[in-house]
């Protein structure tokens, strides 16, 4: 790892389009921007684990659960009169063979 | 109209219109290289779809219109409309929100939304990205049956 000592105000640039700004240090908190192209996603390490972790789980659904899934909410929402059909899905449908 | 046909895990072989792939230039954490993807109908009366990978046979996730059980599931999305120019498509209703279902193995009453990565689909552009949500009072674990 590259350890850098900066001041405020000072930036790091990283490749030909990635500016790190340091903008504010107080107590414990240093506020950094980062101006960087589109297509770099820039997240906080702690929510991209979250999401990264919960994506890799749902990735491997099983269809035959998802099929008693849906019997289940089915049964589900006739019990609540709650309504679970909705509208999704009828901009995009593919016709499958 | 042009058919390409894709190889699936769960489904075998599927047909699919070249024109409605969705491409997510920023991919899905934990997915890397996997940016192209489909949208699959469950089955009738099924408020879930397969948003299944043209990529990886293997790779598809099960998603569902947040609003059916979360009524007042609110994203906050001027910021990321802003960010991919796609103010625009707004007015179009070309934009769907889903959230991602996971259900465990063997465990179907069990199943849960991810409602801090929402999906968002642009069906106009056939673009897609997923939002990570910091800040967010939802949980990445919300239960699909209340009781």
């Amino acid at each position: 790892m590259l350890i850098i000592t900066r001041k405020l105000g000072e930036r790091i640039t990283i490749g030909d389009d990635i500016v790190v700004s340091l903008l504010d240090i107080k107590g414990g908190q240093v506020r950094i921007g980062i101006d960087a192209p589109k297509h770099v996603s820039i997240h906080r390490e702690e929510i991209y684990d979250k999401i990264r972790s919960e994506n890799r789980v749902s990735a491997s659904v099983d269809a035959a659960d998802l099929r008693r899934a849906a019997t289940i909410l089915n049964r589900h929402c006739e019990q609540t009169s709650r309504s679970c059909h909705s509208d999704q899905g009828d901009q995009f449908e593919n016709t499958n063979d | 109209m042009i058919n390409l046909k894709i190889q699936t895990t769960r489904f075998g072989p599927v047909s699919i219109e070249a024109d409605k792939i969705f491409d997510m230039p920023q991919g899905m954490p934990g997915f890397p290289g996997r940016q192209r993807f489909v949208l699959l109908p469950h089955r009738e009366n099924s408020p879930f779809c397969w948003y299944q990978s043209t990529q990886e046979p293997a790779l598809a996730f099960v998603i569902t219109n947040p609003l059916w059980f979360k009524p007042d599931y609110h994203v906050e999305l001027a910021a990321m409309l802003k960010e991919l120019s796609w103010e625009a498509d707004i007015v179009t209703d070309c934009l769907k929100l889903y959230v991602i279902v996971n259900i465990p193995p063997g465990a179907p009453e069990k199943m849960t939304a991810n409602l801090i990565g929402p999906l968002l689909l642009n069906c106009r552009r056939y673009q897609a990205v997923q939002m990570l949500m910091a800040d967010s009072p939802y949980s990445h674990r919300q239960p699909l049956l209340s009781h």
